[in-house]
């Protein structure tokens, strides 16, 4: 018995050297290991293949001379946790602003073709002429890839504790801008144009050209925002959103040639601020590891 | 004589296992913590993403746990904010020692761990920079500073100063050429406030699911004055100054950089009735600044401004009075 003992000393001390050796490869393996894992486990993955739709509520942010505002729609589909897809469609009014009632205020009733009306003998337009040259945006709206990069949760009060991401969105925008200045306002046939031999010649007063202010117009979108998850479907959306695009707000001879034309449009970033309701489908949610 | 050789052979491999569990000591005495999880394995390649399981929320999670138990006592060791926030194995020992001579019950549980800055009895000392949100007709741009002290972790009295420069934007221009209006607007020059601050909002997000950032939104209310200044439609008449009494209010976050160091940024209404120049300018009437002061129109104005600034710290370090 006492022999059979003996060879498992040496033994003993070679399980020992290893686990010296593993320890400390363990511990190196430890830190690599950490070093590769994800900040947080067991989080719920509130938007990872999930399609969101989102009813909104969309306002400009510091318009010049209309605000719009309108309701629309935001669906999207997000491929994973933090890359997605989506299109967003507004249906908007608009609302003069401070600034345009203010002109408007100071600006002279039309006379049309009244006995000693001075409408078209002066630069100023009528406050008929600088309201119908202003344009609305009744439908806008963007198609664009979204990146969540952030996400997290949040203590309120030290009661209510909530999740919440931010995300950007970058695309394409779409705006149909309309404008309607009547015939009897927007009167001039040729507008700038210089023929001498067809007799025309400009008369130098922009107030009675087309504005050229509609149509539909593409360009650029940017935006940002947050959701705040109310629970596991439901998140309150908070954003703002860049539509760029080309645009002549006024309607009115921007370059100071005297009359009005597509060059007196320019690239415009139209800034809105926007709340939203986001449902995520389907309604029960995943984990990770 | 085998007696003592088996002896000997048996201090040997003693020796050599106590060697090795003191280097391996940490690891295993970690594993041997009923709550303290080994680190989790790497997904396998054939695992589907990240996805283990579906919406079973009234379990808390596991990944809570690992949480509450990263929350070591670090007061006298490393002063860092990084390594408090990666702060793991030897913390959690002490945790769980703890915890093992008390009872446990669900109000120990926090939800949100530790928070890693603490700004009890510290000074805020901010410089930051701001510009105009809501004029489409003159946008300021102002550089200044505030100078912040925490009576609580969460209530703060402080002062600002901020000095404005102007920027006539698209529409003041167009209005001029396009209407024919010349536009009666005011400069601001500087202003002051003291302003009180209270914190009711904390967490904590991941970027790109690597590195946790801890941030907090704070309101802000308070009452200073505005100078003001009247941009003459005619340059002919000189325009006057306007001292107007300011309240604000406002709502900012600040994320944590550093234990001395954090970022601002937050939307503040500065609210006040300002004195506009007469329509009525002439050689004849109102044509001195005092007459048109006097003949001035009031308005309501919220002058809405985003601020966004670095912080800095003083003390640049602290101590936590409690172990959580």
């Amino acid at each position: 018995m006492t022999t059979n003992k003996t060879p498992r000393i040496p033994t003993l001390a070679a399980l020992g050297a290893l686990a010296v050796l593993a320890g400390g490869a363990a511990d190196a393996h430890a830190d690599r290991a950490l070093d590769q894992q994800p900040a947080v486990r067991n989080r719920l993955l509130l938007v990872a293949k999930r399609l969101e739709a989102t009813p909104l509520f969309e306002a400009t942010i510091n318009a010049d001379f209309r605000a719009i505002i309108g309701g629309g729609l935001k669906l999207e589909y997000h491929l994973g946790d933090m890359l997605s897809f989506g299109a967003i469609g507004v249906f908007s009014a608009s609302v003069n602003t401070k600034l345009t009632d203010r002109v408007l205020d100071t600006l002279e009733e039309e006379c049309g073709e009244a006995a000693g009306c001075m409408n078209d003998q002066t630069r100023e337009p009528s406050n008929t002429e600088f309201a119908q040259h202003l344009n609305k945006m009744p439908f806008h709206g963007a198609a664009y890839l979204s990146l969540t990069p952030w996400y997290g949760k949040l203590a309120a009060f030290g009661r209510a504790f909530v999740n919440f991401d931010f995300y950007f969105q970058g695309g394409v925008a779409f705006a149909n801008l309309t404008s309607s200045c009547d015939g009897d306002i927007c009167n001039d046939p040729h507008p700038g144009l210089n023929d001498p031999e067809a007799m025309i010649t400009p008369d130098d007063n922009p107030n009675n050209d087309a504005p050229l202010n509609n149509g539909f117009r593409p360009g650029l979108y940017l935006g940002g925002g947050i959701h705040v998850f109310i629970n596991d479907f439901l998140a309150v959306d908070l954003a703002v959103r860049d539509y760029a695009f080309t645009d002549n707000p006024s309607g009115a001879d921007f370059n100071a040639d005297l009359f009005v034309d597509d060059s007196d449009s320019r690239f415009l970033h139209h800034l809105f601020a926007g709340v939203g309701v986001s449902i995520m489908l389907p309604a029960k949610v995943k984990r990770t590891r | 004589m085998r007696r003592t050789t088996t002896s000997q052979s048996l201090l040997v491999a003693t020796v050599a296992l106590l060697a090795g569990a003191l280097v391996v000591g940490p690891v295993a005495t970690a594993q041997a913590q009923p709550k303290k999880p080994a680190p989790a394995p790497a997904p396998a390649p054939g695992d589907d993403d990240e996805i283990e399981m579906e919406g079973d929320e009234d379990k808390p999670p596991p990944g809570d746990d690992d949480e509450i138990e990263m929350e070591g006592d670090t007061g006298e060791g490393e002063r860092n904010l990084e390594a408090d926030l990666a702060n793991t194995t030897t913390d959690a020992i002490k945790a769980d020692t703890d915890r093992a001579v008390r009872p446990v019950s669900w109000s120990d549980i926090v939800v949100v761990m530790r928070k890693p800055f603490l700004k009890l009895k510290r000074v805020d000392l901010m410089p930051f920079l701001a510009t105009t949100m809501n004029d489409n007709m003159i946008r300021h741009y102002a550089g200044g500073a505030s100078l912040d002290y925490f009576l609580t972790d969460v209530l703060a009295v402080g002062v600002e100063g901020q000095y404005f420069a102007k920027q006539f934007r698209e529409p003041f221009d167009l209005v001029g050429r396009q209407a024919r209006r010349l536009p009666t607007i005011n400069q601001y020059n500087f202003a002051g406030a003291l302003n009180f601050h209270y914190v009711p909002v904390y967490g904590k997000f991941a970027i790109l699911d690597k590195k946790l950032v801890h941030w907090e939104a704070f309101f802000t209310a308070g009452v200073g004055f505005t100078q003001t200044e009247v941009v003459p439609r005619d340059p002919r008449f000189p325009g006057f100054t306007n001292f107007n009494i300011t309240p604000n209010v406002g709502a900012s976050m600040r994320f944590f950089l550093t234990k001395w160091a954090t970022i601002n940024l937050g939307i503040r209404d500065y609210i006040m009735v300002d004195k506009f120049e007469p329509t009525d300018r002439s050689p004849t009437m109102n044509a001195t600044a005092s007459q048109a002061e006097a003949n001035a129109e009031g308005s309501l104005i919220n002058n809405v401004m985003f601020q966004l600034g670095v912080s800095f710290w003083i003390p640049p370090t602290f101590e936590y009075s409690t172990f959580r």
